[in-house]
């Protein structure tokens, strides 16, 4: 392109910008009023399509990191419930207890969340009342399943470094209160330790624990030998398999759809 | 004679359109008010790197609501259906690879997605909808001229030959 007609087609930008911005006086047109069409029509996809991606991204961005920044609420209904650590599950409730639970829970698993929701309290005051044992199992299931990954492990190992502080009952309250979605941002270490001291664990080693991921591997190794185990398996539909949440007592899985299977389990072991 | 089937043309065209404007709009916009969800979605293909996913799950409602603002102004018809058809031939690759392999998902085709019990998978379905919509998108990379569209209104305007415009020349010719 020669100067002279960079230099014309400058002038002519230069008119079509002025006629837009009606600065114009009266009586003078552009040179050409479609071309004006065309650059007003790509401005305004240009424009358009700015704000789709930029407002998209924004908005997506800080949906899934709604976590970001929050502080864990803590639940300390039941903190009186004393807890034990046993390899990688926690034990509540006395031994003496007529019947004992095993709960296979995820901290990142929506159904098990909804189950905590509906049965946490009258297991606890089952609990309380002596005549419930519960073996909490966290599983490691859904640990791709944020964004960035490892929340489910990291809050699964969290929860047992808050059992060895005696901690446990309301750590585990407060996680599945505050539960993350699926496919989101989690809760960071750091953040995971925050819950902690804000449920009075103090000293190093609860940091310390949660940073390392102490029990990291036995989680993992433990999980393996779940998936494996045929007594915990279910139907979901498609072929046996694990799924989370299970609750099974004396070695048979419990059908937590019926809503009065806590009481029933119960009278049983009262007959 | 042949004005007739022409005019005929041009209003299933803007039917055919505004159709896939509101496919992608709406698709893309459930996609957008979850992104959880849609990650675990574009995870659930089991196809990309796990950094990738979040890039794609992002990219993705954002690009179907570009497409579909796009097709609903009739801008850049042809471009636009272009793209809709090879988004369209990717979603169906996607899908079929997943149900040849055994992976139990949902498509996620309009929000939602993830893994599923297999008795509930859908494939045939997600395909059949994904096929009718690559049939939409090729009408209009085809014959892009439609009513109501910001490219007829363009090209009314007759192409100032010093601007040197190639846009909307070819649509003026068909």
């Amino acid at each position: 392109m020669g100067g002279a007609e960079r230099t014309a087609r400058k002038r002519r930008q230069q008119q079509l910008l002025a006629a837009q911005a009606k600065q114009q006086p009266s009586g003078r047109k552009p040179a050409d009023p479609d071309q004006v069409k065309r650059i007003v029509v790509r401005v305004a996809i240009a424009v358009v399509v700015l704000a789709v991606v930029v407002g998209g991204v924004f908005w997506m961005n800080a949906s899934k990191n709604a976590t970001e920044g929050q502080v864990i609420q803590p639940q300390t209904a039941h903190q009186d419930i004393i807890s034990t650590r046993e390899g990688v599950t926690v034990l509540t409730g006395p031994p003496t207890a007529e019947v004992t639970l095993d709960v296979y829970a995820d901290f990142l698993c929506p159904a098990c969340k909804q189950f905590e929701d509906l049965y946490a309290d009258r297991i606890a005051e089952h609990v309380k009342a002596g005549d419930l044992r519960v073996r909490t199992h966290m599983v490691p299931m859904l640990t791709e399943r944020s964004d960035p990954p490892g929340y489910s492990l990291d809050s699964a190992n969290a929860g047992l470094c808050a059992a060895d502080e005696g901690a446990f009952v309301p750590f585990h309250d407060s996680l599945f209160a505050a539960q993350p979605g699926e496919g989101n941002r989690g809760f960071d270490k750091q953040q995971l330790i925050e819950l902690g001291r804000a449920l009075d664990i103090t000293g190093e080693t609860f940091p310390v624990c949660v940073t390392n991921g102490t029990y990291n591997d036995q989680l993992i190794a433990e999980f393996d030998k779940i998936k494996q185990d045929t007594r915990l398996h279910r139907d979901f539909g498609g072929g046996a398999g694990f799924g989370t949440p299970t609750v099974t007592s004396g070695g048979k899985v419990v059908d937590t759809a019926d809503d009065a299977w806590l009481d029933k389990l119960l009278a049983a072991a009262q007959r | 004679m042949l004005r007739a089937p022409l005019h005929v043309k041009d209003v299933v065209g803007t039917v055919v359109r505004l159709a896939l404007a509101t496919i992608f709009v709406v698709s893309g916009a459930l996609k957008l008010a979850d992104p959880g969800q849609t990650f675990l979605a574009v995870q659930a293909y089991d196809l990309l790197p796990g950094s990738a996913v979040g890039l794609v799950a992002t990219a993705l409602p954002l690009l179907e609501i570009a497409l579909g603002l796009a097709l609903l102004a009739g801008i850049g018809t042809r471009t636009a259906a272009a793209c809709a058809a090879v988004l369209m031939l990717a979603f169906i690759g996607g899908v079929a690879q997943a149900w040849a392999r055994g992976l139990t998902i949902d498509c996620g085709c309009f929000g939602g997605g993830g893994p599923l019990a297999a008795k509930d998978t859908e494939y045939p379905r997600e395909l059949a909808a994904d096929v009718g919509f690559l049939v939409l998108a090729v009408w209009l990379l085809i014959r892009p001229r439609t009513r109501w569209s910001a490219d007829s209104w363009l090209s009314r305007a007759r192409p100032a030959a010093e601007t040197g415009a190639a846009v909307d020349e070819d649509l003026l010719r068909r």
